[in-house]
């Protein structure tokens, strides 16, 4: 059976202005990816990999060009439907956790229901627990957490919306290579699920545990 | 979890910082609720006791009549005087309910200044029918007579039946009767009949005032004309010393709002300070709420929950801090202003109470709305932007 494109990019361009200096983030980068699919975005600092995945996240919108997520168009999108469109389709992951202090683990994972719950998410935290293997440390605040535990809270609070696509930017950066290699293979299982998996990461090792990869280099695919 | 948790979480976070913001909005609206308080409760008790004086006109020695009225309400002694013809005259014009004639003078003894009322008493019963005495009142044909004030008797450890070598000549007074409190000047007074008080102090036919009670207030500036007709009367109304003494007292009053105005500014320059401070410490928490499905209003909302928390709790404890400590703070100022009523100023009335909570709502919707619509206008890219390459 043929897969369908929950991703599909056409000539995306991200330019900046910083000053009287235009930055050009992205030059017309165009590839799809499909449902199930995990994807790794690598390459080289400056080549415009965030920048790729804050508008594959609806987080940025392009200087020029197309995107259609889940077979919506999102350019010319108002902010209200962009917040709709995260919310129904996308989590993310950050390099740096974004855990709030005062939030226990499990408040940290279900923190995304505040903001859902009205659209009739339910709440399957225990579910979320148990699949990033945190039921023992679900009362316990961040501070008292490992990297590798506070990134799975992370991962957890991705998830709690069930999301079509996870999207993670450089989810290891901060994890030393055993806890990175562990967490990857969090996402391999999710990934086994039937969820949709962007990470950008620089670490050409990690990036080989996915299934597919594209290159930037200055903005550009290579 | 909800918003409401969520903030108080969020401010339990920079403890500190949170308690000193409280603190600083308490002692705005403390201030505030103090002075609000002072104000309605200075102007009750105000007209509350020149109503309770009886009085609506007095009739004074042509001179100084705003300054002779002040005193004779306090009890001072003016040295000038009218004369029982006068009194009779005013009591013949149209339109005067009780013109009593009353004689004051002040002796002191050790030192401290003591002040002797010769009044009418069948007059003053009908003046000051609130008069309750422990004893009896005397009548005015009686001799070597007096009541005294509440706090007189206490001070003095007099009480009726005693009797007290009295005036010039150390004359064998008997107390009949000690007046039960009054909280106004009268507590401090001897009472005598007036053609005693005259007989004593060797002013016969002199008196100091004639307190006027009119039938028709409406009708107090046509008497008050009938009045002054009289040769050598300046009439002073109650409600011209009422003006003379919320004159006086107007300045400290500027005063002290403008000390109000400017705690306020203080306090509420502080809390947009400290708001904005911690919406620019948390842009990046915010890019993750916006980015893991938060809207604009959702940030705002909860910016404008945690602003909002802090001046309601800061307001109730500020009015907290104020009724506890109202008369530290009653003692204070009715030191440093020229002259205050008797009595309790300083009372928690809810109105005020309203006013002042609803103050501290309006500080903190002030306050947060420029955080709340800052934070709220942030894109989730500005945030995480500080992580890009």
């Amino acid at each position: 059976m043929k897969k369908e494109d929950v991703i599909v990019a056409k000539e995306l361009t991200k330019t900046y202005h910083r000053g009287s200096e235009e930055i050009h983030a992205l030059k017309d980068v165009s590839f799809s990816i499909k449902k199930g699919d995990f994807v790794a975005i690598v390459g080289p600092s400056g080549s415009g990999k965030t920048t790729l995945l804050n508008l594959l996240g609806c987080l940025d919108s392009p200087t020029h060009g197309s995107l259609r997520l889940n077979g919506v168009e999102t350019t010319g999108l108002k902010e209200k439907a962009l917040v709709k469109l995260r919310r129904d389709n996308i989590g993310f992951v950050f390099q740096q956790f974004f855990l709030l202090p005062t939030l226990t683990v499990r408040e940290n994972i279900e923190l995304p229901l505040l903001f859902t719950r009205r659209n009739g998410y339910g709440n399957n935290s225990h579910e979320i627990l148990e699949m990033v293997e945190l039921e023992a440390r679900a009362e316990h605040l961040p501070n008292q957490l490992s990297g590798g535990e506070m990134q799975r809270v992370a991962i957890g609070r991705a998830l709690i919306n069930r999301p079509k696509i996870i999207l993670a930017d450089e989810p290891t950066g901060n994890l030393d290579s055993a806890t990175a290699h562990k967490i990857m293979e969090l996402f391999q299982g999710l990934n086994k699920q039937g969820l949709t998996l962007i990470i950008v990461t620089h670490n050409i090792e990690l990036a080989k545990m996915a299934w597919k990869t594209i290159h930037l280099r200055d903005g550009e695919i290579v | 979890m909800n918003f409401f948790t969520l903030s108080i979480k969020n401010l339990l976070r920079r403890r500190g910082r949170t308690i000193l913001t409280v603190l600083g909005v308490a002692i705005a609206v403390a201030v505030l609720f103090s002075l609000l308080s002072f104000n309605s409760g200075y102007e009750k008790q105000l007209s509350g006791e020149l109503d309770r004086l009886g009085i609506h006109i007095l009739a004074v020695p042509k001179g100084c009549p705003y300054e002779a009225a002040s005193l004779i309400i306090h009890g001072g002694v003016i040295p000038k005087y009218l004369s029982n013809a006068d009194a009779e005259r005013a009591k013949n014009i149209e339109g005067i309910d009780i013109a009593s004639p009353m004689l004051l003078h002040q002796f002191f003894k050790d030192g401290t200044p003591h002040i002797v009322y010769g009044v009418n008493m069948a007059d003053m019963a009908q003046l000051k029918p609130w008069w309750k005495v422990d004893g009896r009142f005397f009548s005015d044909d009686e001799d070597k007579v007096m009541v005294i004030g509440s706090s007189l008797a206490e001070k003095e450890k007099l009480k009726a039946g005693d009797t007290l070598p009295f005036g010039p000549d150390k004359m064998p007074f008997t107390i009949v009767g000690v007046l039960e409190q009054t909280g106004t000047q009268d507590d401090e007074f001897h009472f005598l009949p007036l053609s005693v008080a005259q007989q004593t102090f060797g002013k016969s036919d002199q008196i100091t005032t004639i307190a006027i009670r009119v039938k028709d207030v409406s009708q107090i500036t046509e008497i008050s004309k009938q009045l002054e007709s009289i040769p050598d009367v300046q009439v002073v109304t109650i409600t011209q010393v009422m003006g003379t003494i919320m004159n006086l007292v107007g300045s400290a009053r500027t005063l002290l709002i403008s000390v109000i105005v400017v705690a306020i500014i203080i306090s509420a320059v502080g809390i947009i300070n400290t708001l904005l401070m911690s919406v620019n410490e948390r842009t990046r928490e915010f890019g993750m709420m916006k980015a893991i499905g938060a809207s604009g209003m959702d940030i705002g909302k909860l910016v404008l929950i945690e602003t909002m928390l802090i001046t309601v709790v800061g307001g109730i404890l500020g009015l907290l801090l104020s009724i506890s400590g109202s008369s530290l703070i009653e003692g204070f100022v009715k030191g440093i202003i020229p002259y205050a009523p008797d009595g309790r100023l300083m009372t928690p009335e809810p109105g005020l109470i309203g006013i002042c909570l609803a103050f501290s709502i309006g500080i903190g919707l002030v306050c947060g709305i420029l955080p709340a619509i800052k934070s709220s206008r942030l894109t989730p890219m500005e945030a995480i932007r500080s992580n890009l390459e």
